[in-house]
């Protein structure tokens, strides 16, 4: 079973993130992590290995602090690592980042492919379900439950109340929704051999994608600008005794906000 | 005169709030934009849903085909790029919902086009759309405009009202689409759980939230009656969903689901940034702490520092004389 990983670093959910330079930027402050999802979409990769064998692959696209991601998956006990580092895979969007990630799982061949639902920088939920078009293979969102046998995968998808079973042939993209496992926490033994591990690197050139394809050139949408949002005014704190703060709770609702 | 094409979701044959919110700013966007609004929707729909997609919409395109009936993103994704491949809109909304997050952006994919997710404004200049997307959970707002045509988009549930449609009435036509079966790999099972008769969270328009000061499972009880009695939809903190009290349909925020009701009332609740990040677009915020200096008062409109095991029960009582009940 070849399994592959879309893993990114992202900045750490408390970390403060402002517009900057009249919103031309975003500063973000330097604390990354995992995503949340994508340590799922690790976590399952490794159990599907356990019970199937096979071989993992973590895949990322970025510079820098990227790396970190690939290693962490290494500690955690993934095979291999690939990394698409260029200045051209740089700031795309889901489309542009897809279509790269697409083309370097096809280098060689894979049965599984698992991501997080969401990364939580952008929030766009995008490159999973691309990744699959681009790849011409059905995918299953949010799931929470996977098994897999005889080329095929029964899939657990969060819907909005509920849960929905689907049965999908592999190949397959499957993107993590929380619920589905608890990732482990790597072993010093892990860290040690994340940390000596070679990180191979992809260029476009060697994917057969052109600058213009990939990265902000690639892109079918743009980012105008970064604007903070709405403050919202500095709360009315409700005074009294808990019976009086009760009726006049409800008379605002009703009789102010006329919400109810 | 360029099309702007919504996709219409149905549950039961009938449109989701948030397909209805679609239809009203196309409306609006039709109307200052010279546009034609037309309307398309896949697999069962019923015939008041007809009428109420008409009053909108120029033109209702209800596709048929029997790998439509039920939801898969393959289907859907493929059906709707074939439908804008042959009526070249300039723009495709959808709700931003559990199945339009799923396959519009293998839609995007299949019409080499852009799209921008969870959408909460559509801001319109003389030639172009732009649109404004929360990102980090709603820390920062992003201004995205298309460098490609449709602009595929799809929009968080209650960003938009609902207006009354101006009375006109759309035409109504079927198509079939005959996708050969064998395209469509996805085989659903079945489904579990979702029978349920109150407002999904991510559509509510009100919604009573429970955090860890709730104490326990049991207290969960008083968030209910509540809930019964303003007609809202329950929803709970991830702390309360790991440690078992509440399903995790239930659950509010980051690693949940993203919430914009006109009221969210947060009870007991501390204001984690994973659980700010599911629910700061909601219009009025009441939350009820013991902690004055509680973090989720910092993002709420209206506060009261007190127990929400002893407030709960007295709003409800009050709530129940107010509302005839």
């Amino acid at each position: 079973m070849n399994i592959v990983v879309l893993a990114k670093q992202v900045p750490d959910p408390e970390a403060l993130v402002e517009p900057g330079g009249g919103g031309t930027r975003l500063d973000v402050e330097p604390k990354f992590v995992t995503n949340l999802f994508d340590e799922f979409a690790l976590e399952e990769a490794l159990r599907i290995r356990e019970k199937h064998g096979g071989k993992i692959k973590v895949i990322t696209l970025g510079s820098g602090k990227a790396t970190e991601v690939l290693r962490t998956g290494i500690a955690m006990g993934a095979d291999e690592a690939l990394l698409l580092e260029d200045g051209a895979f740089q700031n795309g969007d889901g489309y542009s980042t897809a279509l790269a990630l697409s083309r370097a799982i096809s280098k060689e061949p894979f049965d599984l492919i698992l991501c997080g639902r969401q990364a939580i920088d952008d929030d766009r939920a995008e490159v999973g379900p691309m990744v699959a078009q681009f790849l011409g293979i059905p995918h299953a969102g949010s799931v929470v439950k996977l098994d897999v046998a005889d080329g095929k995968a029964v899939a657990e998808c969060l819907i909005e109340a509920g849960k929905e079973i689907v049965e999908l042939p592999l190949p397959a993209v499957f993107t993590a929704q929380k619920g589905l496992n608890e990732p482990r926490v790597p072993l010093i033994t892990g860290v040690m051999k994340a940390m000596k591990a070679a990180i191979p690197r992809v260029t476009p050139e060697d994917l057969g994608l052109s600058a213009a394809e990939i990265g902000a050139a690639g892109s079918k949408t743009k980012v105008e600008k970064y604007l903070s949002p709405k403050k919202k005014p500095k709360v009315q704190m409700i005074p009294g005794e808990p019976q009086q703060a009760a009726l006049e709770a409800v008379r605002i609702l009703i009789d102010v906000e006329r919400v109810l | 005169m360029e099309t702007i094409l919504a996709f219409i979701e149905t549950k039961d044959g009938e449109p989701r709030k948030v397909s209805l919110e679609l239809l009203s700013e196309g409306r609006k966007l039709a109307r200052e934009g010279r546009f034609v609004l037309e309307a398309v929707a896949f697999g069962k729909v019923s015939e008041t849903a007809k009428e109420k997609v008409c009053a909108y919409a120029d033109r209702f395109v209800h596709i048929t085909d029997p790998v439509l009936d039920l939801y898969t993103a393959e289907g859907y994704a493929l059906a709707l790029c074939r439908h804008a491949e042959a009526t070249k809109p300039a723009v495709i909304l959808a709700g931003a919902t559990r199945i339009g997050r799923d396959f519009l952006p293998r839609t995007a994919v299949l019409l080499k086009t852009g799209i921008a997710s969870d959408v909460t404004e559509i801001r319109r200049s003389e030639d172009s759309i732009k649109v404004i997307r929360p990102m980090y959970g709603g820390k920062v707002l992003a201004e995205v405009s298309f460098t490609s045509a449709p602009a595929i988009i799809t929009v968080r549930p209650n960003s938009f009202g609902v207006e009354a449609p101006d009375g006109k009435a759309g035409e109504y036509t079927q198509s079939r689409l005959d996708i050969p079966p064998g395209d469509i790999r996805t085989q659903v099972k079945g489904v579990e759980g979702a029978t349920r008769s109150k407002a999904d969270l991510t559509e509510a328009d009100l919604i009573v939230s429970g955090g860890r000061g709730l104490k326990s499972a049991e207290n969960f009880k008083l968030i209910e009656d509540m809930a019964e009695v303003i007609g809202a939809t329950v929803g709970a903190t991830r702390s309360v969903v790991d440690a078992k009290w509440r399903d995790q349909e239930d659950q509010v925020g980051k690693s949940g689901k993203t919430v914009s009701p006109k009221l969210y009332i947060a009870a007991g609740i501390s204001g984690a940034i994973h659980h700010i990040m599911g629910m700061d677009t909601s219009k009025v915020v009441l939350a009820i702490n013991k902690d004055p200096n509680a973090i989720i008062f910092n993002y709420a409109d209206y506060g009261i520092a007190g127990d929400a095991l002893e407030i709960l029960p007295l709003m409800t009582e009050e709530l129940k004389k107010r509302m005839g009940k």
